[in-house]
């Protein structure tokens, strides 16, 4: 019989998998549940049956009907509830032997450190690279406070978004994300609310993408161009520790023809539509979430690049608690909430930490293993932030220089720099038409129904995204900004807002709901208004 | 006589979307093509050809679809349709949530059976039973049984539950073949002495088309309950493997050192499969039993029945 190895099962529509980012598609287990199990080998007698009635006769149903339709057609795939339960699958290996399979929910399967390193990974974004500018503007002392503070109270909004499908009893939720739950209780509004801010998070990501893939792709073309040819004569050589302050270098007016059509701002958001709008278009993207990987060692390398020159360019901490001075910035300074925007989109996990946490294997260390990971985001950022900040040459450089893109503070003939600038170029534009096809999958999803309703449809929305990126990788690339306000906006809604309301009604409908209880989720999403706000005024 | 007088029909009725054309397509073993799906309901008889207990022609339609278009060709068709039906199953979907148009439609079947072809057999499928609480669906069965047999006053039909993932399918199909065979209870102690005549541990009679258990001896307990479901299953595949071939399934023979089974051709609309669990009696004898007893069978089909001697003589 033909294509004994494909699975029978699995068959699910390709949004669900991704309703998160892509890096956890390889954790959901249904697609890769087991179900194929051979005929019985009938050379020994043997008194015992190796698997049981129902499942020795539905596996025959099963191969039978697999015959009578196309490969792609489901119409007589097994539905779930007639597939019998863990305990009564066999696999057998071709020798005759039938082993169980272990104990294989569809839910549950990776121990504590794999689902922390999920998180982690899925967290880790971009915005590392702006948390050394974003300590600056808050001061040292007062960004770290607010750095650990931060991450708690995101931990704990992250903790109620967790709990919030367990309190919900008489309906399975098994399948629920936290759209679903807020769908449960504010009704359609909710789930539409949900929605629009999730996708603000997702095109601010896909915009803060274009832009740094611009800087990467300028820089990178300045490396091969300048550097390469000129090995022995290279400017930059002894420049290779050097850290530039993009302020204090006078424009250079002189352009020769390359600058003219290799400019971060005028040329190149153009020549990136025509490598990623294609992409963009793709039906599906499973594609590009082989890719993850990528993500995972461009932060190691980025961890392993600050820390090498860090140690080459020392410490240089002074401590002006409140006056700044010539080159360094007050401690505590006005400008703070603009870390807490860049934070809030830094920590920001909240729309698919329940998917994440569904295949944790112990479930009761759910709240530990967040904890764990959230420590661990927290230190790798403060750790990157600190290093940089303290690194940061400041007698011949202000602190005030240090660039939203941190890596924009080293020159383009940096080797070091170069290769983390490739490297997250790769990633960038492998992640970018994942990020799309969310986008895609959800907005289509919710207003045609269908998540490919036609050619026209996705091309005018993609359109519409890279057209974005492109207009703010042109005008407006500080990529602090965006990562500040979109951080700030979505935040206000699915970390603060929704999830904070979703306790209380539902301590309410338990009956549970105190008012040091109820003052106190007040108190986060007057927090989460005050952070949005904020980032107009400051 | 021409032989188109002689095609009865077996009509396979209901709502559309009660899962007939996969109960078809799973009983007969004929490939659903992906159109009928998306079609929707199933427009046309689809002439099927599907021969079944040899001068049976399968028909399928769908019954009170959701169009009026549907409506119009029932009710202009009607005679043509109801003619010569040997066999009403009409198929009736457990989720269904309107029960009252349902009922009407298969009375108006009914209405149509009775002036057309008062001899029918009529049966009623339960269809889609593995969508209902396991503890729930001897009762949910009962209800509907009585219902229905009330509404089929004076015709009487046979009423059985089914569901394409478990057995009830096969079983509720088998014991439809086995009321259409005539004489089948001297087919079965024939079959019996058979079998004791040749020392076999089991001999099983199919229907040729769809490989139901129409009768089966065996002289101990045998371990697996479901092992003619995976027979049939088995032996569809094969066809339909031969088929892709241009070649048609005729016999086979399987051997090892514990037993070895023969499924032969055995009258004109039965297949057999003896099972010997003796492996020193050659394959020679029982293949010379197995044609001696072929000879003996067609003379009983022969013998009863006029339909199936007219068909015989005409051959």
């Amino acid at each position: 019989m033909e294509d004994d190895c494909r699975p029978l099962l699995g068959y699910e529509p390709t949004g669900e998998s991704y309703s998160h980012r892509g890096s956890t598609g390889s954790l959901d287990i249904r697609t890769k549940r087991p179900f194929h199990v051979e005929p019985r080998n009938i050379v020994r007698d043997d008194p015992q049956e190796r698997i049981s009635a129902e499942a020795a006769i539905l596996n025959s149903r099963v191969h039978y009907y697999s015959r009578l339709t196309g490969s792609s057609d489901t119409v007589l795939s097994p539905p779930n509830h007639v597939i019998p339960t863990a305990e009564e699958i066999y696999i057998y290996s071709p020798l005759g032997t039938a082993f169980k399979v272990p104990d294989c929910d569809p839910a549950s399967k990776n121990p504590s450190i794999v689902t922390i390193f999920a998180i982690w990974n899925t967290m880790m974004g971009t915005s590392i690279l702006s948390i050394p500018w974003g300590i600056k503007q808050a001061g040292f002392t007062l960004g770290i406070i607010i750095l650990i503070f931060t991450g708690l109270l995101m931990l704990y909004c992250c903790y109620i978004v967790i709990k919030s499908p367990k309190a919900i009893k008489g309906v399975d939720t098994s399948n629920w994300e936290f759209p679903d739950v807020c769908r449960f209780y504010f009704g359609k509004s909710g789930q539409w609310s949900s929605l629009v801010f999730s996708m603000v998070s997702l095109i601010g990501a896909m915009v803060v993408y274009w832009v740094l893939m611009s800087n990467f792709l300028y820089n990178t073309g300045q490396f091969i161009y300048i550097i390469c040819p000129y090995p022995k004569t290279n400017p930059g050589r002894n420049d290779t520790m050097s850290t530039l302050c993009l302020g204090t270098m006078g424009n250079d007016t002189s352009e020769n023809s390359f600058e003219h059509y290799w400019s971060k701002n005028r040329t190149i958001p153009l020549y990136l539509i025509i490598l990623l709008l294609p992409l963009l278009c793709f039906r599906s993207a499973s594609f590009f979430a082989r890719f993850t990987f990528f993500g995972t060692i461009s932060v190691i390398y980025l961890i392993v690049l600050v820390t090498i020159k860090a140690a080459r360019l020392g410490f240089h901490l002074e401590f002006h608690w409140f006056e700044p001075s010539q080159f360094y910035v007050p401690d505590f300074r006005l400008l703070f909430p603009q870390l807490t925007g860049v934070l809030t989109l830094a920590f920001f996990i909240h729309n698919c930490i329940i998917t994440l946490m569904k295949s944790n294997k112990n479930q009761e260390h759910n709240v530990r293993d967040l904890s764990l990971a959230y420590l661990l985001v927290g230190g790798t950022y403060m750790y990157v932030g600190v290093l940089i900040f303290a690194a940061f040459p400041s007698p011949p450089l202000s602190k005030d220089c240090i660039e939203p893109n941190f890596l924009d503070n080293f020159s383009s003939s940096d080797v070091m720099v170069f290769v983390a600038r490739v490297c997250l170029l790769f990633q960038m534009v492998t992640v970018y038409p994942l990020l799309g096809y969310l986008v895609r999958v959800q907005i289509m999803g919710q207003l045609f129904g269908n998540h490919y309703p036609s050619f026209i449809h996705i091309l005018v929305l993609n359109i519409f995204i890279v057209g974005t990126g492109v207009l703010m990788a042109m005008f407006y690339p500080n990529i602090g900004s965006i990562i500040r306000f979109s951080g700030a906006i979505c935040g206000l809604a699915l970390v603060f807002f929704l999830p904070a309301l979703v306790h209380m009604v539902s301590l309410k409908q338990q009956g549970n709901l105190t008012w040091q209880s109820a003052v106190f989720h007040t108190f986060l999403i007057v927090l989460g208004i005050a952070n949005l706000l904020a980032q107009f005024f400051m | 006589m021409s032989s188109s007088a002689m095609k009865k029909k077996v009509l396979l009725m209901g709502k559309s979307g009660s899962g007939k054309t996969s109960m078809r397509s799973i009983i007969f073993a004929n490939y659903i093509a992906r159109d009928t799906r998306r079609l929707g309901a199933t427009i046309d008889v689809e002439h099927s050809h599907v021969r079944f207990l040899g001068n049976l022609v399968l028909n399928l339609w769908d019954c009170g679809g959701q169009d009026t278009f549907m409506e119009n060709y029932f009710t202009s068709q009607r005679d043509n349709i109801f003619r010569n039906v040997e066999v009403l199953i009409y198929v009736f979907d457990v989720e269904s949530r309107e029960l009252e148009k349902d009922m009407h439609y298969y009375q108006s079947c009914l209405e149509a059976i009775l002036q057309n072809s008062p001899d029918a057999k009529v049966f009623c499928l339960v269809h889609k039973m593995d969508l209902v609480q396991e503890d729930q669906r001897d009762l949910i069965f009962k209800e509907r049984e009585e219902d229905l047999r009330r509404l089929s006053r004076p015709l009487a039909c046979t009423c059985f539950r089914t569901s394409i993932w478990d057995e009830t399918l096969y079983k509720a199909w088998s014991s439809i073949v086995y009321q259409l065979i005539p004489n089948v209870q001297q087919l079965e102690t024939n079959l019996r002495n058979f079998a004791q005549i040749i020392e076999a541990d089991e001999v099983l009679l199919f229907e040729r088309a769809t490989f139901l258990v129409i009768s089966h001896y065996q002289c101990k307990e045998q371990r697996d309950a479901h092992r003619f479901e995976k027979i049939s299953n088995i032996i569809k595949q094969f066809k339909l493997s031969c088929s892709k071939l241009a070649a048609s399934f005729q016999s086979m023979e399987v051997r090892n050192s514990n037993f070895a089974a023969f499924i032969d051709v055995f009258t004109s609309n039965t297949y057999v499969m003896v099972i010997m669990s003796d492996p020193s009696i050659p394959s020679a004898a029982t293949l010379i039993n197995i044609r001696n007893a072929r000879k003996h069978f067609e003379k009983l089909e022969r013998v009863d029945g006029p339909k199936h001697s007219l068909h015989m003589r005409m051959r």
